[in-house]
């Protein structure tokens, strides 16, 4: 499906609220041959934050990332990401911006016939490191994801979950300043899902910006710091809490807490409107 | 400017196809060295006849008979008149006694016959030959005509017909060759492009995570590219291989036919080689994009 690129940019529209920005929507339209998938749609995100983008099947959240990564380019408005603006984005240029994204989606799209060490390193050949460095940052990232023992065995010797972290480990090798995952728990149980959770959040803390899509409540209520809301293409809310509560259990909202403390759970957390 | 992993990696990734296709790639190549075999084999054919053709336009030469009643000093003038013609080579005076002796012997046993006549009935004439550049019938033509009008000239005999027609069939079969080496160029790049394009289907999962972690487009390409040529390259050496067979067996009953030098066979190779540099590039205009399909 093409998407037409908007003929000049939206004006000085997109110009970031704050230096420290590194994403931002500006009345984003985006259509696909005979349907709209996004409309007016207007953010900000910045560096290192944490952000939910949440919303029904269908209601535009990949599309966000789409645009993000330009994958797709807006029809109206202006998408800005690590100051590269879509509307003026030489595709010549991608390459280099996405060098600066971490991928990683439900279905981990790791290379079947590879070994873990190989898939990692796979994402820094390609960007043309040396071999030396390779091996170091994928000894690196390995260790981080606590993968490093089972470095030799292919994605289909290992469990949902070590996939995952296959794909963080390879989505982060090049130390990127964005990591999308589009519905990386989606796949996984719960106890599984608050592993993957963790090591986004580790990700996070060491300052890269996460951009986290999922339809669950669940993990939204229980570790959205900031939460976008997508319904039919429309951002419904944007919506930030002061605190998360880290250690809290997916499982335990999930199987052993009724539905109202769920919620009381995610509201005990101070909620604000976004100011971005 | 790849460094040293990347060029192990395209180098292996390049032959993969090979290895993971070994079937498809395998008849591939031998379609398209069919193919190229017939194109090789036509190009063959319009060499040895342009090698008979030149051997004909040799012989091309005019045969200028002289009036009998012309005195002799005033024959002898015509010869650096049709010396100072540009394109004649050389001028060669036969005399009606020269004529007659050649004639008879000729005539062999039936010379005797030539005793019943009461006089010398051949003029003398002047054999005129061509250089290199003038060889053609037009030519020629155009210096028989301007010879034709000297009053001293009785008749002038021109071997044209066979040449004119040997010129005819040669472009001829110069046209048609060309267009079926026409054919025979979109029938190889479009069997490689579809080979090329079930190695980019194979391999939409790796191509997908290539450009998600900021690989260039000349950086995926190069391995299709690269498979590209190889199978064009495998593909004109087995062409020129059955060629060079078929050469051999037939050379023995076609004395003298001419095959292709060393420099017109790695030509023809290389010619392989940017076909399938072609089709690859034909088969990845439309299936490689930057899109990544997120």
């Amino acid at each position: 499906m093409a998407t037409r690129r908007p003929d000049r940019p939206a004006a000085a529209a997109g110009a970031p609220p704050d230096s420290r920005t590194i994403i931002s929507f500006h009345h984003v339209d985006l259509q696909y041959d005979d349907q709209k998938a996004l409309a007016d749609v207007t953010f900000s995100v910045t560096n290192g934050e944490f952000v939910c983008v949440t919303g029904p099947s269908g209601a535009g959240k990949s599309s966000i990332l789409r645009l993000i990564a330009m994958d797709a380019f807006p029809t109206r408005g202006q998408v800005i990401v690590r100051g590269m603006p879509a509307s003026r984005m030489n595709r010549s240029r991608i390459p280099e911006l996405r060098r600066e994204i971490g991928f990683v989606f439900q279905d981990f799209r790791l290379l079947e016939d590879r070994s873990v060490e190989a898939n990692i390193a796979f994402a820094q050949l390609v960007v043309g490191q040396p071999h030396r460095l390779i091996m170091q940052n994928v000894t690196r990232v390995l260790t981080q994801v606590g993968l490093y023992d089972k470095r030799h065995r292919l994605p289909c010797q290992l469990s949902g979950g070590e996939q995952q972290r296959v794909a963080i480990a390879r989505a982060m090798v090049n130390s990127p300043k964005i990591l999308l995952a589009d519905e990386p728990t989606g796949n996984l149980d719960p106890a599984t899902a608050q592993e993957i959770i963790d090591l986004l959040f580790r990700v996070n803390d060491a300052g890269t910006c996460v951009f986290f899509s999922t339809h669950d409540h669940e993990i939204v209520k229980t570790f959205g710091q900031r939460v976008l809301v997508v319904e039919g293409g429309r951002l419904r809310s944007d919506e930030r809490r002061r605190a998360v509560d880290r250690t809290a259990s997916l499982a335990d909202h999930m199987y052993r807490a009724p539905a109202g403390a769920a919620a009381g759970a995610a509201g005990s957390a101070r909620r604000e409107p976004a100011h971005a | 400017m790849p460094n040293r992993a990347q060029m192990r990696y395209l180098a292996a990734e390049s032959l993969a196809g090979f290895r993971r296709r070994k079937l498809t790639t395998g008849v591939t190549i031998l379609i398209m060295a069919s193919a190229l075999l017939v194109l090789a084999a036509l190009t063959l054919v319009t060499l040895n006849l342009g090698a008979v053709l030149e051997s004909a336009r040799g012989g091309l030469d005019l045969r200028v008979y002289l009036r009998d009643d012309v005195p002799a000093e005033q024959l002898a003038e015509l010869r650096p008149r049709l010396l100072a013609i540009p394109g004649v080579d050389e001028v060669a005076w036969i005399d009606s006694e020269a004529a007659l002796a050649e004639f008879r012997r000729q005539l062999g046993d039936d010379a005797p016959l030539l005793d019943l006549l009461d006089r010398n009935p051949l003029p003398s004439s002047y054999h005129v030959t061509f250089t290199a550049g003038a060889r053609d019938p037009q030519s020629v033509r155009a210096i028989r005509d301007e010879v034709a009008r000297w009053a001293e000239v009785s008749e002038i005999l021109f071997n044209q017909d066979w040449v004119e027609a040997l010129e005819l069939w040669t472009f001829r079969f110069q046209m048609a060759s060309l267009v079926v080496g026409l054919l025979v160029f979109l029938a190889a790049i479009f069997v490689i492009s579809n080979t090329v394009k079930l190695t980019i289907a194979s391999s939409s999962r790796i191509i997908q995570i290539q450009k998600l972690v900021g690989a260039t487009n000349a950086f995926i390409r190069t391995p299709f590219l690269c498979e590209g040529m190889i199978q064009g390259l495998l593909a004109g050496i087995l062409a020129m291989t059955l060629l060079l067979v078929c050469g051999r067996l037939l050379g023995a009953s076609l004395g003298g036919m001419v095959f292709f030098t060393a420099a017109q066979t790695a030509g023809f190779v290389a010619f392989c080689v940017l076909l399938g540099l072609i089709g690859s590039w034909a088969a990845m205009r439309k299936y490689l994009t930057l899109r990544s399909d997120i």
